[in-house]
């Protein structure tokens, strides 16, 4: 299945969670903020959370600003 | 004396917010948020470039500041409150300094689209913290809605010009029952202590230390000026007068 990241098109396996797409990024560590599909993911349930074919993540963090 | 400092039920024992933009490096940046005494530090949130992902910028910061989101780089109400929504979902906190702007050339703040994402963002749940102009009539509109401060800025962002909309600061400190931060536009130790002697709870400064010859330094001078500048409020500022003589009239020798 392909999901879009970013803007940006990566194949994945059936069954992949956002946590275990974050960790393919490596991004496991600090923080990562997730908006699928136009909605914000919770931290506490990106293991849990499935993603599905044709899935558009925004894959954020917090950067340097006033 | 206790003077505390208390935003939304928490209470801060430094009345200096740094911004953490700018700086040549992170390691700069975290001397310089030590040497300043800062507990709440802005961030932005911005989308990760794989082709040039660099470091988590959180992993310089010390545990005990208050990471504040900011909403930089949203145009509308909508864009603010997605940002803010986005933040918190990723486990930062569920602060958010507020700011809309659609206004590439001055960066000045849209009123009306902040006051309508602050509305939805405490209705949400969010300890909001609405960076505006220092429009007195919207500072209290921002706190009918529940806003946790008020930010009025000083002079445009990254300008350093101090205090050009002082008289209007004046009012706003004069009429809230909120805490007021001075934010943006300060470029000098001195606009900060101006700002605390004029009653500003806090302020908030990121360019003038950033981008300064010696930002560590910078940091201690900013939190020295603050401190100077509140204590010089509660001591009580002498009013302005004509020429009064400081030594005795006669018997001079």
């Amino acid at each position: 299945m392909t999901v879009e990241v970013n803007g940006r098109e990566h194949e994945l396996d059936p069954g992949e969670t956002v946590q275990s797409l974050l960790a393919r990024l490596g991004l496991e560590a600090g923080y990562a903020l997730v908006e699928r599909n136009g909605e914000p993911v919770e931290r506490a349930r990106y293991a849990e959370v499935e993603l599905a074919d044709r899935d558009r993540l925004v894959v954020a963090r917090p950067v340097a600003g006033g | 004396m206790h003077d505390a400092f208390t935003i939304a039920g928490r209470e801060f024992g430094s009345r200096l917010f740094l911004g953490t933009g700018k700086y040549d490096t992170f390691e700069t940046m975290r001397d310089a948020v030590r040497a300043s005494g800062a507990e709440i530090v802005t961030v932005a949130v911005r989308r990760i470039d794989f082709d040039q992902p660099g470091e988590d910028i959180t992993s310089f910061l010390p545990d005990e500041v208050l990471l504040l989101p900011n909403t930089s780089g949203c145009e509308t109400a909508d864009e603010a409150v997605r940002s803010a929504k986005l933040a918190r979902a990723g486990g930062l906190p569920d602060w958010v300094k507020l700011e809309v702007i659609p206004d590439p050339r001055y960066l000045l703040p849209d009123p009306v689209e902040t006051l309508k994402a602050a509305a939805a963002l405490v209705e949400e749940g969010f300890t909001v913290l609405p960076y505006v102009l220092p429009d007195p009539v919207l500072a209290k509109k921002l706190e009918e809605v529940g806003c946790a401060t008020v930010m009025p800025l000083a002079a445009p962002i990254g300008s350093g010009r101090g205090l050009k909309l002082r008289d209007s600061i004046r009012i706003v400190i004069e009429q809230a029952e909120v805490p007021v931060v001075v934010d943006a536009g300060l470029g000098a130790p001195s606009h900060a202590a101006e700002s605390m002697e004029m009653g500003a709870d806090a302020v908030l400064v990121n360019t003038a230390i950033a981008r300064a010859d010696d930002p560590v330094a910078m940091a201690e001078a900013f939190r020295l000026s603050v401190e100077a500048g509140r204590k010089a409020f509660l001591a009580g500022v002498m009013e302005e007068q004509e020429a009064t003589p400081s030594s005795p009239v006669g018997g001079t020798v």
